[in-house]
């Protein structure tokens, strides 16, 4: 057998392979607005009141200074020169909150609605969208991680729909080329004494788990020739979008995700790190702030330019957010009443706040959002019942968003 | 009763005997086999031939492939018990440490978990020693649930067990999982949907460890006398200078406290008709019988103390470790064996491993009746235990391929099924070096928490406050602390010829083994051996290529350098990937490359599944 059968004579059931494995193909749900989420995620917990929350006491605002914005009423801070220009195109939700107030565990209710436990591990929101949008034509996995972080587990729903990771926006999927000592031809070659050899061994040892791994083969076959696979090789891209970005590498992953919804990814989670500032925060904050000052910007200027925001969520989020006092060391502590996430695109109110925190920033006052709301209003506005429900290997109901509701007045 | 001296003597001689023997419970457990399948009139398997066995083995027992020198020293021995030499050899060897600490570590979830300062240095330490030493399973067991004490102590890693998870009723519904393989979280919260447990059950369970708790900072009484002044100044003049001190006296401070009070409180939102929210419950155990408590304070008195208070400490949870690893519990022995049973031969003894119920003995009550005595006779003893299975002639006999349809009896050997991760990364490295086990350690590997603890021994609060203002900020700190341990331990040699096994969370993710399907240890046996794509990019176009394939230095490439004939070259690389030689319809594949069909045999499905 040559490469083109093994290609083209892959089986549609069984198979471990995401986009090979879904549903015939659907209509998006109606009321649904978003195709596509991207959602930028800030581990480490964001300083509300040095970047988007501004409008409290002076003094919670420590050394930030405030920028005017492109739109009355809205104000930033100083580190976000750039956003300051295009806040037209985001919405501010000032009054989020969760329930936890460590890293791993504020981690992990902010991406999958749960708070963590030993007997199960939940899937990010991710998974659930991967899971539930998939189609059978889909050439490209719909849940991709960019970045460094946590990686976008499926938790107990089937491995197949975790995020398939590419840590470095430049390199592009890890081994989805052939390795350099090895020919187009010489592939071939190899795959055709793999293919006499696993049949071999199949007549008298052959069970679901080994055809599984043949299907596997072949669809990652399948992925590796696929004419979307350039999908991740940003050096495609025309030279009037990359100018539109620097050369940072959160940049380059905002980039990349643009380039993903192009093709039709529904999920792209970009990770960037690094805001855990309990020391010294106005002299670590503003490069990371610059980071995603500029590649956020780009990024909306890019899915505008390709006509993608109506049909794109953007999503900025944290785990939490940082306390209003600025602690002897010069930096913040972690506080989960009350901080700040974006959303963009979509349909979304831009150019808007919603919610507020008490002018001491102290708390959540006004329009409050938890964690759970916030992941079901993505859901939502991707045509999905944040109650939707799937069961755990041993039986145990979960719905997507928790006991979330989507709050539908984020959107005109 | 005083037993008179000679009896004394008669009886451990008898036990010896027993131990001593592993090859006659082989014998008794194919007899126990061979009965069934006459009565259901089903042909036994054929027996498998000294390669498979070889392969098989070393898979099974040591967690790899054998290298070609192995191999062929095996198949060259004309020894008539040489099948039962090798199983002896293989349980006694480095690997065998090796491919078990990693079983075991994945159910004990030895695991960095940050937040409570939770290092699994000591933990794993203290994991690897006990099958180093092949401590006693049940005697294991005991030691993890009653751990006490300070958590870098060098030896008392069994701490390791709460510290990771000291969310007390969570910790509870694990242990019982873990040691009894049975599910009864659910109950936590409402009563169990399918089972009997109800959440009263629950918090009756629960009383035997209550108050035991996980504290990483000196005592309260310790720390406002002798710390909190200097961390108050330390907080306010620098951050590094205070954060040193905190963690440096977290690592010589971290333990866990308690033991029980055999008291427990139902939750304050309990709804069922048995009981009153916040209700006083005594400790009871869910089947079985209730080892004797000797409380110090009546339940009348307890029920009048403040909500939060459960009584004095009586260590009832010595009670429980006593309960749960009992020979006479019903669940602790016959989980142990279900669990090893589905290691080695892939299929349910008696059920699923975390999932069983009291009655179930499952398909073949009379094997697991028999396995469970052996267990037993054996104390526990994980080694002589695996001696009899291997041993077995059900172990040696052809493997089988389970379809949709599979044969009434399906206990009478193994089954083909994919191996698992580390074993399929420790498999090539056994391709790219002449010992592959060499990095498995011998004895006790400190890390930076243990050397701190060691070292600050007779520190006095002075020389923490010294070292703190001496130490550049926390990360310096802690790469100081590994450096120094690191030059106290032997050289394990060039990491990328380390087993699975050697990696400690200090040295970085085993890329590999995480694509393959390793656990992330969050949850109980939570590996997977599911294909997905990065996987197999991997395997296509990843670095066997490098390391491998088209690396001179590889063991195997050195071994066929020297090799003329090229038909001879190509049975050595059949032997060592696949363990066998080529069969007559492979000959027609040696006209390829060598490159090419290297490629091809690690890639296929023979070397990543055991047959």
């Amino acid at each position: 057998m040559n490469r083109r059968e093994f290609i083209y004579s892959v089986g549609m059931s069984g198979m471990s392979i995401p986009f090979l494995n879904a549903a015939p193909s659907a209509a998006l749900a109606p009321g649904s607005k978003a195709k596509s989420v991207i959602n930028i995620f800030l581990s480490g917990g964001l300083s509300q009141y040095d970047s988007f929350n501004v409008e409290v006491d002076k003094d919670v605002l420590g050394k930030s200074a405030i920028l005017k914005s492109n739109v009355d009423g809205i104000r930033v801070s100083n580190y976000f020169p750039t956003l300051a220009k295009q806040m037209d195109k985001l919405l501010v939700i000032n009054a989020m909150q969760t329930n936890q107030g460590a890293h791993p565990a504020g981690i992990y209710k902010m991406l999958t609605s749960y708070n963590p436990r030993s007997s199960v591990t939940h899937p990010e929101l991710g998974a659930w969208i991967n899971k539930a949008l998939t189609r059978e034509q889909d050439s490209l996995p719909n849940f991709v991680s960019i970045g460094n972080g946590r990686s976008g587990t499926a938790g107990f729903l089937s491995g197949q729909w975790a995020a398939l990771p590419v840590r470095k926006p430049n390199a592009g999927i890890d081994f989805a080329n052939r390795h350099k000592a090895v020919s187009a031809e010489t592939l071939d070659q190899r795959l055709d004494i793999l293919a006499s050899l696993n049949k071999d061994f199949d007549k008298d040892h052959g069970t679901k788990d080994t055809q599984s791994y043949q299907d596997s083969y072949k669809g990652s076959l399948k992925f590796m020739n696929s004419k979307d696979i350039d999908a991740f090789e940003l050096k495609k891209e025309s030279e009037k979008i990359v100018k539109l970005y620097d050369g940072q590498e959160f940049s380059r992953s905002c980039l990349l995700a643009g380039r993903l919804v192009e093709r039709g990814v529904r999920y792209v989670k970009v990770n960037l790190g690094g805001w855990d500032y309990h020391d010294a925060l106005y002299d670590k904050f503003p490069q990371n702030a610059s980071r995603l000052d500029k590649g956020l910007a780009s990024l909306l200027e890019h899915l505008s330019q390709k006509g993608l925001l109506d049909s794109t969520l953007v999503v900025v989020s944290t785990e939490f957010g940082r306390k209003p006092l600025v602690n002897p060391n010069k930096g913040r502590d972690h506080h989960p009443d009350g901080f700040t996430c974006l959303m963009a695109g979509a349909g979304v109110k831009a150019g808007e706040i919603y919610g507020s925190t008490s002018k001491d920033g102290k708390k959540a006052e006004k329009d409050i959002l938890d964690v759970t709301d916030f992941n079901a209003t993505i859901a939502w506005r991707l045509g999905i019942d944040p109650n939707l429900e799937e069961k755990s290997p041993t039986g145990r109901p979960f719905k997507l968003a928790n006991r979330g509701k989507a709050r539908k007045t984020l959107f005109s | 009763m005083k037993i008179p001296f000679i009896i004394f003597l008669l009886i451990l001689s008898v036990t010896a005997s027993v131990v001593a023997d592993p090859r006659a419970h082989a014998r008794e457990v194919d007899q126990i086999m061979a009965t069934e399948l006459k009565k259901l009139g089903q042909e036994a398997r054929p027996q498998i031939d000294d390669y498979t066995f070889c392969r098989r083995l070393y898979l099974d027992a040591i967690g790899r492939i054998p290298t070609l020198d192995e191999l062929d020293q095996f198949i060259a021995d004309k020894r008539a018990d040489k099948r039962a030499r090798l199983i002896d050899n293989l349980l006694n060897s480095k690997g065998y440490n090796s491919h078990w600490y990693n079983y075991w570590a994945d159910l004990l979830r030895v695991k960095y978990v940050g937040d409570k300062l939770h290092h699994p240095g000591n933990y794993a330490e203290w994991v690897k020693e006990s099958v180093r030493t092949n401590k006693p399973y049940n005697k294991i067991a005991y030691e993890l649930i009653n751990a006490n004490g300070k958590l870098y102590k060098p030896g008392n890693g069994a701490t390791g067990f709460y510290a990771r998870e000291p969310m007390a009723l969570d910790h509870l519904a694990n242990s019982v999982k873990t040691f009894l393989g049975m599910s009864i979280e659910c109950a936590q919260c409402h009563d169990h949907p399918f089972d009997d447990w109800t959440q009263l059950d629950f918090y009756k369970l629960a009383a035997f460890t209550s108050k035991t708790y996980l504290r990483v900072d000196p005592l309260p009484a310790d720390e406002k006398e002798k710390f909190a002044k200097d961390r108050k100044i330390l907080k306010n003049k620098s951050f590094d200078e205070w954060i040193v001190y905190r963690e440096s006296l977290r690592v010589k401070h971290a333990s866990i406290y308690g033991n029980g009070t055999g008291y427990s409180r139902l939750p304050h939102d309990y709804e069922y008709n048995d009981g009153e929210p916040h209700e006083v419950m005594e400790a009871d155990v869910l089947f079985g019988s209730m080892p004797v408590i000797h409380y110090k304070m009546p339940k009348d008195k307890v029920e009048k103390l403040n909500k939060k208070q459960f009584g004095p400490q009586i260590n009832s949870r010595k009670s429980l470790a006593n309960w749960m690893t009992s020979r006479e519990n019903p669940m602790f022995t016959k989980a142990t064996v279900n669990r090893l049973w589905y290691r080695i031969m892939g299929t349910e003894l008696v059920g699923p491993i975390g999932g069983l119920d009291l009655e179930s003995t499952g398909d073949h009550p009379a094997l697991t009746e028999k396995l469970v005595e052996i267990m037993k006779v054996t104390d526990y003893d994980i080694k002589a235990f695996l001696t009899v299975l291997f041993n077995s002639q059900a172990y040696q006999s052809k493997a089988l391929a389970l379809k949709a349809t599979p044969p009434a009896y399906v206990l009478d050997g193994p089954i083909v099924r994919r191996l698992p991760a580390e074993v399929i990364v420790d498999s090539i490295l056994s391709l790219r070096t002449k010992d592959p086990d060499a990095s498995v350690a011998t004895k006790f590997r400190w890390d930076g928490f243990t050397h701190f603890y060691d070292k600050s021994r007779n520190m006095t609060v002075k020389n923490f406050v010294d070292y703190s203002i001496a130490s550049p900020g926390r990360a310096k700190f802690q790469m100081r602390e590994e450096k120094e341990a690191k030059e106290r331990n032997r050289d394990l040699g060039p990491k990328s010829l380390w087993r699975a096994s050697t990696y400690t969370h200090n040295d970085g993710q085993h890329l590999a083994s995480i694509l393959m399907g390793q656990s992330t240890r969050d949850l109980i046996d939570s590996a997977n051996t599911q294909p997905d794509i990065p996987q197999i990019l991997y395997l296509m176009n990843g670095h066997l290529e490098g390391h491998v394939i088209r690396d001179p230095k590889a063991y195997l490439n050195q071994k066929i350098r020297h090799e003329k004939d090229r038909a001879k070259r190509m049975e050595m690389i059949w032997k060592a990937v696949l363990g066998r030689l080529p069969k007559p319809s492979e000959r027609a594949l040696f006209k390829h490359k060598q490159a090419d069909v290297m490629w091809a045999l690690l890639n296929s499905n023979e070397f990543k599944f055991v047959r």
